[in-house]
């Protein structure tokens, strides 16, 4: 299990082409986070979920890092999929399934390409969540994971439109996505276990949209942290 | 909003008061309280200081907000202990819960939603979440299509008719299939949810029967989806569901005829 923090000093071209190097660095920084800030996530799920989600996601995206080491050679792709079949494997409860759906919609976006750009990343990470959606048939609004993924694809979007780099492109994304988690305190949840606490869960930041603000922002660093 | 003809029309304005404060974790000045509500100050201020001698709301010493007083778990509780399904569940669900090592639950129709009146954690000493009080709209669970199934006629129908809304993309929210649904669920004595209203979560329920063998709750066992529904729903988990639904049916007085179910 290897969960390498990424060099500062790496960050050497902003244009950020995607490559296996690039998902395995994404997900060795999503798995470091999410075990970093386990308590964190696990004291906002207790507020209104199960107190799971921190324990949860450590444990699935550990066995996600194992996975991608075990799969030398692997294109960015199928390294996607493969993450994504761990973590509905892994992670359970809600989580885990959306998650990995989202993933394996992603990691089939890419196809069999060895390297991608950012306009395939916003549609793979598109993909993502329109697999999410499907599952969950969550709207923005419902205090779920989706407050923080569909504001970081707009994002992107915008960013990629008006001419921005790949890395650009993502640390809005990430910026977008925590402030979309942000945003989820004053919702009532109206989707998953928090609903059925009703006007209780207003006040609770959402577990499930603050780790996609960390899945983003490790997103950016992955990108950043690459040399092309 | 004013209070319908014949009601009071103070109680009922007292009442959105705790109503207000029972939301989110707002601690509520008067100010806040009467823009919300679109009160007088003076007025709810009135109706706070009542609340308060009674011990349903609480001013906060710092800050000078209200919020929810002692009183309103001591009713909340008092609803819970004269609940006849639930004080005579408790056992039952109890054993259940042990001998299946999955979460237990009991609910009763409320409108159109399940109101979950009795909860066991599955007992593995993880944290979990109370569902006590928790209201569930009853197409989504297994709890509500148990006993949706048993309904009358024309309730049956009128909660087919309603507004059916989706909470996972597995929600069930075509009359139609809902409807071919119940009916199995009739013919099999027990109801299952898979996922339908929250992803990666299963549920086996099978109705409770009173005296003139009318549906008056549900009782079901919840938990994660590979282990409740492998493929076909896990038999052990149906037939202790089943045999506890028939002896809680029993003990609430229906004939051995009506407690349906097999």
């Amino acid at each position: 299990m290897s969960k390498p923090r990424l060099h500062q000093a790496a960050t050497q071209d902003g244009s950020g082409v995607l490559r296996a190097a690039t998902v395995r660095s994404w997900i060795n920084e999503m798995a470091r986070e999410v075990s970093e800030r386990r308590d964190y996530l696990t004291q906002l799920d207790a507020a209104i979920g199960d107190a799971d989600h921190g324990v949860n996601m450590d444990r699935g995206f550990t066995a996600a890092v194992e996975a991608l080491d075990a799969l030398p050679g692997a294109g960015p792709g199928k390294l996607l999929r493969i993450a994504g079949d761990t973590l509905i494997l892994r992670v359970g409860g809600a989580a885990g399934p959306l998650y990995g759906s989202g993933f394996r919609a992603a990691g089939a976006s890419l196809g069999a390409a060895r390297s991608v750009d950012g306009e395939a990343l916003l549609l793979a990470v598109r993909s993502g969540l329109a697999a999410i959606q499907q599952l969950g048939a969550a709207v923005e609004g419902d205090k779920t994971i989706v407050d923080a993924w569909a504001p970081a694809i707009a994002a992107l979007e915008r960013e990629l439109r008006s001419g921005g780099s790949t890395a650009d492109a993502c640390d809005r994304a990430a910026l977008a996505a925590a402030d979309g988690a942000h945003m989820t305190v004053p919702m009532q949840a109206r989707k998953g276990r928090a609903s059925y606490l009703g006007p209780r869960s207003v006040g609770h930041q959402d577990p499930g949209a603050t780790s996609t603000a960390m899945l983003f922002a490790a997103l950016a660093r992955a990108v950043r942290g690459l040399p092309t | 909003m004013t209070a319908d003809k014949g009601t009071v029309q103070s109680v009922d304005r007292a009442l959105r008061i705790l109503r207000a404060l029972a939301a989110g974790t707002s601690r509520l000045g008067v100010t806040e309280l009467s823009e919300r509500l679109g009160l007088a100050k003076g007025t709810v201020h009135g109706l706070l200081r009542t609340l308060e001698r009674q011990e349903f709301v609480e001013q906060d010493a710092e800050t000078g907000k209200y919020r929810l007083g002692p009183a309103t778990l001591q009713l909340g509780n008092a609803f819970l202990d004269n609940h006849v399904l639930r004080a005579r569940s408790l056992l039952w669900a109890d054993s259940l819960a042990g001998q299946l090592n999955e979460a237990v639950r009991i609910g009763v129709l409320n409108g159109s939603s399940v109101l979950i009146v009795h909860h066991v954690f599955r007992p593995d000493n993880s944290v979990q979440i109370l569902e006590v009080g928790a209201s569930i709209p009853w197409h989504a669970c297994a709890l509500g299509k148990a006993i949706v199934a048993f309904a009358d006629q024309s309730q049956r129908s009128a909660l087919l008719e309603s507004t059916l809304e989706r909470l996972t993309g597995r929600t069930m929210t075509d009359p139609a299939a809902l409807k071919r649904a119940l009916d199995r669920i009739v013919r099999s004595g027990v109801a299952t949810g898979n996922q339908e209203a929250i992803i990666g979560e299963a549920e086996i329920a099978a109705p409770v029967f009173d005296h003139r063998a009318a549906p008056v709750g549900a009782v079901g066992v919840a938990g994660p989806v590979e282990r409740l529904l492998p493929g076909t729903p896990d038999e052990t988990i149906v037939a202790a569901v089943k045999h506890v639904a028939r002896s809680l049916s029993r003990e609430m007085g229906a004939g051995r005829v009506s407690a349906r179910g097999g």
